[in-house]
Order: C-alpha cells, then sequence, then structure tokens
C-alpha cells in the first residue's frame, strides 16, 4: 500500500508548503531547507513514511565515493526502461533537505507519483537516518580513506556502511574489489540477495597503485558471478553480462568513471529485476552528458578546456594518472575547502610534469607538493580570477587540451569568475 | 660507521609507509631526499615494510602517522625492527617521527577503553587519551624556527617535558595549557624527533628538515649546503606558513 494512512501527514505537508511559500517571500530563491526543518519538527515520521512508500520501493546509494555519478547514471538508467524516478542530491542535512523536496511532489494523502526513489547518501548521516528507512535495494560503492577529519579510520567507515546495509529488504549490490564490502557482504544475513560486481585482473593490472580503496581484495570476482568491467581505455569501457558484453561510453575518462557506471548497471539490474534491458542500460549511461566539474569539456571564449575535480587524495591519484600524456597546459586551483593541506600529500603529482599556474587560497600549499614530486610550476597565483585570465590568455596548446584541476572550491570560483551557468544539479 | 657518499647515494628510508601515512607523513622521506639531490649528491629513499628491506647504509629515517585500526600490526613491524632504531638512535642517524610513528616508539600507548598498547620504549613517555579530538593549525616557536603545522590526534603525550621540540603559539600540541609550565610540542632526544604537526612537516618548515640533513652529513663526514632549488622552493613554503601566520593573528616572517 502507497498510502501513508490517509491523511495523517496533511496537516504537517500544509504547514510546511505554507512556510516554503514565506521562506521564498521574504528571501527569493531561498529558504530551501527550511519547510523540512519546520515538518520534521511537528511530523518526524513524515520522512521515512513518504521514503518507504515508492511502488518500486527505495533505493540508496552510498560509500566513500563515486556516490553523486553512481546516482545520476542510476538514474538515467531506470529512466530510459520507462520508470519516473524521485532522486535528490546528497546534502549536509539530508534528512531537512530531503523533506523540503518531497513536500515539493507529495499529496496531502503522503503519496507521490514516482515509482521508485533514489537516494544518495553520505556514509555518516546515512547511518544516522537509516535506522527509519526500508530500502529495497541498498548499492555500495567502497571504502576510501579520505574525510580524515571526519572519519577516522576505514574500520569506521565500513560500520557505518553495514548500518545502511543491514536495512536492504530485497537485495546489497556491492564492490567485490574492496576487502570491505566483500567482507561485509559475506556477514550480512542470508534472506538478503547479495550482487557483486568488479573488473577483471587484467583491467586491475592497468593501475599499478590500484583503484583508490583503502584495502583492495587479495581475488577478483570470478567470471559468471556478477557484472565485470572487462575493458577501460579512454572514455570507453566494455561491461560482460551474463547474455554477453556490451560496449559503454563513459561521461568522462578515468577507471572510476567505469567502476561507477559498473555499480549503476548492477543496482539497476537488481532494481528492475526482469526487467533490465542490457543494452538499453548500456545505451542511456552512454547518452549521459559529462556531470558538471568532473571531466567537462567546456568551451569559454573560443577555448577548449577541460575541467578536472578532486574531492579526495584517491580521485587526485586517478585523476593524475588518468590525464591524456603529453597536457601541456595545466591549471591548479586548490581552495579553502582543503582545510588540511597535508590531505594531498599521499598523492604523486609527479604525473602532471608541468603545470603552468598553482591557484586558489592553497596556493603556495599545492605548489609546495608539485616540487617536491619534481613538477615544474611556473607560477604560483592565489588570486583565481587573475589565475583563469592569464591561463585562458594563452594560445591553444600543441597537444592535450586546457586543462583545469580544482577542488570544489575552485570549482566555484572558476565557475563564477567565467560566467558558467549555474547547474541545477549542484547541491544549493 | 661513518661511511663517506662520496660513492654510495643518501639513503632516507620510509619506516611502513602502508600502515603510517595517512596524512602523507611518508612524504618527509622525499623531501629529505630531494633536498639532498638539490644540493648536489645522490640520494634515495628506501621503503622499509619489513627487516628484508633493510638497506646496508642509513643515513634518515622517516616514521609517519596511520590510522588506530593499524596500531597494533604497526607496532609488531616496528618491534621487528627495534635493535636497528636502537643503533640508529644511539648514533646520531636523524628519525623523525610523526603521530602514531612517535607514540609506538614511546612506552606506550593508553587507549580509550582503557586497555594499555605497550610501545618500543626507545623515547621516554607515553601517550594519553584527550576528552576531544585535537585538529587545528599548530604554531610551535622551537630552536629550529617558527613551525607552522597542522595537527589531528586523539591523544596527549605525557612525558616530554624535559626535551620538548617547542613552545605552543598556537593549537594544542603535547596537551591543553594547564595552569603551570609551558604549553609544549613534540619531543627531541639526540637526533630523534618527534612531533603532532602531521603530513608534510619538512617541506613546510625547511629549516628542521635542514636540520636534520646537516645531522646526517656530518655522520659522513660531509658538510650540508641547501642547494639554489631549495632557496626558491623554501620561499613557496615561507609564503605557505605565513598564510597560515597571519590568518591565526601571528606576523608573518
Amino acid at each position: 500500500m502507497r498510502f501513508v494512512s490517509s491523511l495523517r501527514y496533511a496537516p504537517a505537508i500544509l504547514v510546511g508548503r505554507a512556510v516554503r511559500v514565506l521562506a521564498r517571500w521574504r528571501k527569493p530563491g531561498g529558504g530551501s531547507a527550511i519547510p523540512g526543518v519546520v515538518v520534521n519538527r511537528i511530523a518526524p515520521g513524515f520522512l521515512a513514511a513518504t521514503l518507504n512508500g515508492f511502488p518500486l520501493g527505495l533505493v540508496i546509494v552510498t560509500g566513500s565515493s563515486g556516490k553523486s555519478t553512481t546516482t545520476k547514471m542510476l538514474v538515467a538508467i531506470l529512466r530510459a526502461h520507462g520508470l519516473s524516478v524521485f532522486t535528490n542530491q546528497s546534502t549536509a542535512n539530508i534528512s531537512q533537505g530531503l523533506t523540503s523536496a518531497l513536500l515539493e511532489q507529495v499529496s496531502l494523502a503522503g503519496t507521490i507519483a514516482d515509482d521508485v526513489a533514489v537516494l544518495e547518501m553520505d556514509e555518516g548521516h546515512g547511518a544516522f537516518i537509516a535506522g527509519s528507512l526500508t530500502p529495497r535495494v541498498v548499492a555500495l560503492t567502497n571504502v576510501m580513506v579520505d574525510q580524515i577529519d571526519r572519519f577516522h579510520d576505514s574500520e569506521m567507515v565500513a560500520a557505518l556502511l553495514a548500518k545502511i546495509a543491514a536495512r536492504a529488504t530485497d537485495s546489497v549490490v556491492l564492490n567485490a574489489d574492496d576487502r570491505y564490502l566483500a567482507d561485509l557482504g559475506s556477514a550480512l544475513e542470508p534472506d538478503v540477495a547479495v550482487s557483486r560486481y568488479g573488473v577483471t585482473a587484467e583491467v586491475l593490472a592497468q593501475y599499478p597503485r590500484g583503484l583508490g580503496y583503502a584495502d583492495t581484495a587479495p581475488t577478483r570476482l570470478p567470471a559468471g558471478s556478477g557484472l565485470q568491467l572487462t575493458r577501460v581505455v579512454g572514455r570507453d569501457a566494455d561491461v560482460q553480462f551474463a547474455t554477453g558484453v556490451h560496449g559503454i561510453r563513459l561521461p568522462a575518462r578515468g577507471i572510476h568513471y567505469a567502476v561507477d557506471a559498473l555499480t549503476a548497471l548492477s543496482t539497476a539490474s537488481a532494481t528492475l529485476g526482469d526487467r533490465f534491458v542490457p543494452a538499453m542500460a548500456c545505451a542511456a549511461l552512454s547518452a549521459m552528458p559529462a556531470v558538471f566539474g568532473r571531466g567537462e569539456v567546456v568551451t569559454v571564449g573560443g577555448k577548449t578546456i577541460e575541467f578536472v575535480l578532486v574531492q579526495n587524495p584517491s580521485s587526485f591519484q586517478l585523476n593524475v594518472d588518468s590525464l591524456e600524456p603529453g597536457t601541456e597546459q595545466i591549471l591548479v586551483i586548490i581552495g579553502s575547502d582543503v582545510r588540511d593541506p597535508s590531505y594531498f600529500w599521499p598523492v604523486n603529482t609527479s604525473g602532471l610534469g608541468h603545470v603552468l599556474i598553482a591557484s586558489g587560497l592553497k596556493a603556495h600549499e599545492i605548489g609546495l607538493q608539485l616540487a617536491y614530486d619534481d613538477v615544474a610550476v611556473d607560477r604560483i597565483e592565489p588570486d583565481v580570477p587573475t589565475a583563469l585570465d592569464a591561463f585562458l590568455a594563452l594560445p591553444d596548446p600543441a597537444s592535450g587540451v586546457k586543462t583545469i584541476i580544482f577542488s570544489a572550491d575552485g570549482m566555484r570560483r572558476t565557475r563564477a569568475h567565467l560566467g558558467l551557468v549555474s547547474n541545477s544539479e549542484d547541491p544549493v | 660507521m661513518t661511511a663517506t657518499s662520496s660513492d654510495r647515494p643518501f639513503t632516507v628510508v620510509s619506516l611502513l609507509p602502508r600502515l603510517l601515512n595517512t596524512n602523507g607523513d611518508a612524504g618527509n622521506a622525499r623531501v629529505l631526499a630531494q633536498r639532498i639531490r638539490w644540493s648536489g649528491h645522490d640520494a634515495l629513499v628506501v621503503e622499509v615494510h619489513s627487516r628484508a628491506d633493510l638497506p646496508e647504509h642509513v643515513d634518515a629515517v622517516s616514521i609517519g602517522s596511520g590510522t588506530d585500526a593499524d596500531l597494533v600490526p604497526a607496532r609488531d613491524a616496528l618491534r621487528t625492527l627495534v635493535e636497528e632504531l636502537r643503533v640508529w638512535s644511539n648514533s646520531g642517524v636523524p628519525i623523525l617521527a610523526v603521530g602514531t610513528g612517535w607514540e609506538l616508539l614511546s612506552w606506550g600507548i593508553e587507549l580509550a577503553d582503557g586497555s594499555v598498547l605497550e610501545g618500543l620504549g626507545l623515547v621516554a613517555g607515553h601517550a594519553v587519551p584527550r576528552a576531544a579530538r585535537a585538529t587545528d593549525d599548530i604554531i610551535v616557536a622551537s630552536k629550529y624556527g617558527r613551525l607552522i603545522g597542522f595537527e589531528n590526534h586523539a591523544r596527549d603525550y605525557v612525558g616530554a617535558e624535559a626535551s620538548p621540540l617547542g613552545r605552543v603559539i598556537y593549537g594544542t600540541g603535547n596537551a591543553d595549557a594547564r595552569g603551570s609550565g609551558p604549553q609544549i610540542e613534540g619531543l627531541t632526544m639526540g637526533e630523534v624527533f618527534c612531533t603532532h604537526l602531521h603530513g608534510p612537516v619538512l617541506a613546510r618548515n625547511p629549516a628542521l628538515a635542514d636540520h636534520l640533513l646537516q645531522a646526517a652529513f656530518t655522520r659522513s663526514g660531509l658538510d650540508y649546503s641547501r642547494g639554489a632549488r631549495s632557496e626558491s622552493v623554501d620561499e613557496t613554503a615561507r609564503a605557505a606558513r605565513n598564510q597560515v601566520a597571519v590568518r591565526l593573528g601571528q606576523l608573518a616572517e
């Protein structure tokens, strides 16, 4: 039954909508989390009841890295199969943000017209609210040591993910190459199906520094026991399904995008069951536009620029290793979001070879690291607009495209300065 | 024992970089090796995971910080090298130990559940749990100049009062300020330097790096002088330090 005890939440929904109107009146375009705060206060069961009420259930995507990309891929695949999908960007205050988003679409009876909900959840907040949710499918991406200030070790991250996975009523989809997740899968209750996916030994061998997991499983997934990534070259990858191999075109170059695609395909298969059509899924994936700032190629003033977003040491390393050889114009922007400059030191940046400008609030810090990695740095310019103007003024490179590697703060400043349209999918 | 380095490269050992490199502290070995090269000498970094990896000559040692989950395996691995560590520290080989790497060289680590993990007993003192994790920038006045770094530790260090690395100007260091005595950071014993300043402490504070290198060169009968490349890189380090100092209300250098 989709009805959440008829009109039980109608008063709270009406109050939430009224608050939303007031909040927007006072501050046009703003106040998006406020209605959620109010409704969660007066009707604490609303969020869980609504999320648990979708006909095809709730799908949660969580893990250290790759959640956003995987979620967007999964939504595209499900929509290609004709489903109507409710989805939301993960934010720090996931409960309030979600409640506010649900208020936009929910009927007074507490139901939403969509078939299925797909939510990206931060492992910390996810574990916090998971107790009240009954997701049909939980997808786990990986365990990486990244947010060192918040999650102190891999065991803690794995324990949070286990807590979320334990709520799955139907199946848990997991990365079999991640030792923590492989162990987690073996410890799950037998009444929940476990769908495993992984890369082949040949693919793994292409990445001598590994795939960034806190601990890589000692063995690869045996052929035939789950979806396998059998080839990655540039933006092209091959996936082995039970019925045969299908090629996919990734939204950006890099093994991590290929693994995200594999996660999304496995999760779509678990969600759709017999309705899952591999060829349709792969076509939907390949048609996706690049995720903003994560390998997107843009044209500004006639100049082509590739954006590379680094969110943690693992993604920084993978992006350095995946850079097109011979890229001769590189700008690195590390901003105030990197609180502790030690954060990126585990990364071997020597593959960059030559950086034209280091910029952002942490320009000197990243310049120092690059220097010790024998990367030539021509200029250190903390002011981002000045650095961008100088970088764009250079003639087009003879080899490769102009490449900007930035932290999230660097991305925001770059986008603001270049007047690029704000991405509606970005968290507010 | 004082081998001259004219016929062999300087060898910097990075101890247990798989277990003890949470914040890139193992990068300190790379910093030492690069500065040696920039001074006109050959240098190599040897990663030592077990006794089998030990090189014939050791000129400097870097030990990083790890997660609490790896405390026992890291301690057990270090124990197999305790004789070498003792010989190095007694013969003036410069050793840098950061965070949990330092704690493991101490008498022991008192854990949050009340149990005690015995350390190697190479340096005085021990680690005890803090009420709240100390995570912030840290500024220390030391013999090697004003050191600026980042600390992130869940334990205090007790027993370094006789020979700290320096006095805390901003931050926590070995323990919060108390009524009596100066607030101190780190521990030194001969050429053994222990600190909470994690990550690339030697890159950000090249004066400390050069002190370690001078000790290493002296053992080889050579004099260390900073190379031209170091001079320009050290300007970048100074700018990075000044940015933190000014933000925290201190004067720029």
